[in-house]
Order: structure tokens, then sequence, then C-alpha cells
């Protein structure tokens, strides 16, 4: 897979931000803008409106890239984890309604395709890529879908035809094979 | 705290992956922080989903979008008055300002100013070394007058002097408000600025007596840091 950056040369564009520097957002936005709109648009599945958030999600890297320290993981996890927020908040903002419903309807068209496409996408050579692919069907989409989709557990119970509780329940244990496995 | 310290890994996943009830999510936000074992695995779960973010088919860009982004910008400002070698140095020491502020405020408080005055200051900033130790608290009320009290005993050498600054912005570039000799609280008095504002940085140099011959800051950095509301 082909990386845009090497993930220091993100740390070093944050500390540039830190200090008032624009063309160090601006290079943050050169590397990462293209994927993070395409992650966005997963979860809110309208273009105008992962514009709108990756828009919204640069202005609070620029804000709060002070806050950016190596013990909150890596600089790309941070900028991700901001837009990934961002995209989650709108679809899930009540005075959002409007947009929830749109985006309601528009999330049944090719959804669980390109859910699953997200991890054909991972390199082979992935531990993420063999771990996911040691569980169980359902708990593997439930987990995909959570992730790349945005869906809440009550949307996964409603998708995969099965009870909340028992949504939840696949999801956890799920996400506790897939931290042993990749431990 | 209620979420359940025995499994804070699962919280940390349910958390990344957005599974969260809203409550819980605020929880978590307003508790990491402060906590280094669910600051760990949430920074871990990130990045064992990372790759299914980071492996995504890139989207097209726009120039429209980097200028809506641009356009909305709120203004900070740089340190001036360090070479710009030192990003990463710089960084930190604002980190460490940020983490220190809320310890050194409550000290201010403790000291009595902000019981016992009758007009507020409209920012305090509190001022540190390199080392994240609050050696100085500046207190700016605008109108042309600011106070800084040190906050421990400075020897200060032969011939030389404490010189105050802030940066009111980038344009103005840092603008002196006077020297502190041996006295420990000094009155200054400040040239006319705009109204001092949150972020607003202030930091003491060690100049000549008499001050900075060039009317900008020239010696070592004692002590800075970036103002906040008074209230």
């Amino acid at each position: 897979m082909l990386m845009g950056s090497w993930p220091d040369e993100l740390d070093k564009a944050l500390a540039r931000c830190a200090n008032g520097d624009r063309a160090a957002l601006r290079q943050i936005f050169d590397l990462e803008a293209p994927r993070l709109i395409a992650v966005a648009e997963r979860i809110v599945r309208r273009r105008d409106l992962a514009e709108e958030v990756v828009q919204e999600a640069f202005i609070r890297i620029w804000t709060h890239a002070h806050q950016y320290a190596p013990e909150r993981g890596s600089a790309r996890g941070w900028i991700y984890a901001i837009v990934r927020n961002r995209a989650l908040n709108l679809l899930r903002d009540g005075r959002r309604e409007q947009t929830v419903e749109e985006v309601e309807t528009l999330r049944e068209v090719d959804q669980v395709d390109e859910i699953m496409a997200a991890w054909h996408r991972l390199d082979r050579e992935s531990r993420l890529r063999d771990c996911l692919g040691a569980l169980d069907d359902i708990k593997r989409r439930g987990i995909l879908m959570a992730y790349v989709g945005g869906y809440t557990h009550g949307e996964i119970a409603g998708r995969l035809g099965i009870p909340l509780g028992t949504a939840k329940s696949w999801i956890r244990r799920g996400l506790r094979a897939l931290r042993e496995c990749m431990a | 705290m209620t979420y359940n310290r025995d499994n804070i890994a699962g919280i940390a996943d349910e958390y990344v992956l957005g599974l969260l009830e809203p409550a819980e999510t605020a929880e978590i936000e307003a508790q990491i922080d402060g906590d280094a074992e669910l600051k760990a695995a949430v920074a871990a779960s990130r990045e064992r989903f990372l790759p299914l973010d980071s492996g995504v088919e890139p989207a097209t860009v726009e120039e429209k979008l980097w200028r809506k982004i641009e356009a909305a910008l709120p203004a900070r400002q740089a340190v001036v008055s360090t070479p710009p070698a030192n990003d990463n140095r710089r960084n930190s020491w604002r980190a460490t300002a940020l983490s220190a502020l809320a310890a050194a405020l409550l000290m201010a408080v403790g000291l009595g100013w902000s019981l016992t005055r009758v007009v507020e200051p409209v920012v305090i900033a509190v001022l540190i070394n390199e080392a994240g130790e609050a050696q100085a608290v500046v207190e700016d009320f605008g109108s042309e007058k600011a106070t800084v009290r040190l906050l421990g005993d400075f020897d200060v050498p032969e011939g030389k002097t404490f010189q105050v600054w802030t940066l009111p912005s980038q344009e103005m570039g840092p603008v002196s408000l006077g020297l502190i000799d041996r006295a420990r609280s000094v009155r200054l008095r400040a040239p006319s600025l705009p109204a001092p504002r949150n972020d607003q940085l202030y930091e003491i140099t060690l100049e000549q007596r008499g001050g900075s011959p060039t009317g900008r800051p020239t010696g070592p950095i004692i002590a800075k840091g970036f103002a906040r509301p008074a209230q």
C-alpha cells in the first residue's frame, strides 16, 4: 500500500501548525485530504457533507495541534480520529435530522459492498486483514459496519437482523478476539 | 468515573468505533487527559484500525476546499522570539504551559489576588520556564496597565534586567511592557495596544540594563506563557 508520507513528516507538520505555520497545515491537507474526504464520505454518504466534515476537521487540527503528543498515538491516527469524530457527530447530531434521513436512504445503496471492500483493500501482509479474516462473518461485519460505515449498535442489529443485545455482545466478543489476535 | 477499569481496552475499542452512547463518549473525552492507561488504550485501538482508513481509495480534492479552510482559520501567532530551528522545543514548551495552567491559576487564587481586587484583569498568563515550572504571573488589564509578579527569587546578573514582552499580533511583533529590576511585583505601563486576547503570548527575557537596545527581545527567554481569560 502506498502511503503518502512518512509518519514523522505529519508529526513535524503538527508541531509547525502549533506554532502558527499555515504552510504546515497546507502540507497536511495535500498529503491527507484525498483520503480523509473518502473516509468521511463512507460515514456521511454525501460528498458535500464529507467536505464540510473535512473543512471543520482541518480547523480543529489547526486550533488543537498543540495538544497532539506522541503518547496519543501516531500523528496520522490523531488526524484521522478528528475527521472520524466530526463525521460521526454530523451523523448523530439531533439538529441535523434532515441530513440523517437523507443519509439513511443513501446508506442502503451499495453500502455493504463498500464496507467489506475496506477489509479487502488491506495490505496482504496486514495483521488486521488476517485477524479480521479469522473472525466469524457476522462479527467481522458488525465491526466493519461500525468502524468503516459509522453504524450504531441499533443500526447494525437492524441490518444483520439480530436483537440489539446480541449485536452488542457479538461485537464486544469480536473486538476482544481481534485484540488478542493482534497482540 | 463509570467505565469499568477492568475493561479499558474494550471501552477504548468501542470509543474508537463510535459505538458508545453520547454520555459515555463525553466521559471518555473528559477523562482521557488524566488517565494514562485509557489514553494508551485509545491510541493502540486507533492504530489497530487505522489501516482501514489509510488504505481507502483517495478522493479527488479541489483547491476551493483549501481556500474555504484557509478563510475560516482563526488567527494565531507564532512565537517570534526564538529561532525557527527550535520547533519541537517550542511546541513542548507550549504543551507544558497548558497542562501547568490549571494548577498555576489555583495558586494565583491562593495568593489572594482574585479575592480582594476591585478591577479584574482581562487576561492572566502564567509564565513558565523550560522545565515547566511557573516563574511569573502577568495580569493584563488592557487599558495600558499590566502587572507582573515573579514567583521566586531570581538572580539578575549585574548590568542586566528582566524585560516583559507581549505579542499582540504577528503584524505588530513583540512589544515591551516594561522592565523588572529587583522587585517581585511590578506594575507595567503598556503602550497603547489592542485589547489582550485569549492565547496571547507573554514572555520575560534577560536584557541589558535599561532594556533591549533594539526594542525587540534579544536576550535569553526566562519564562513565557499564553494568556487565558481571567474570569
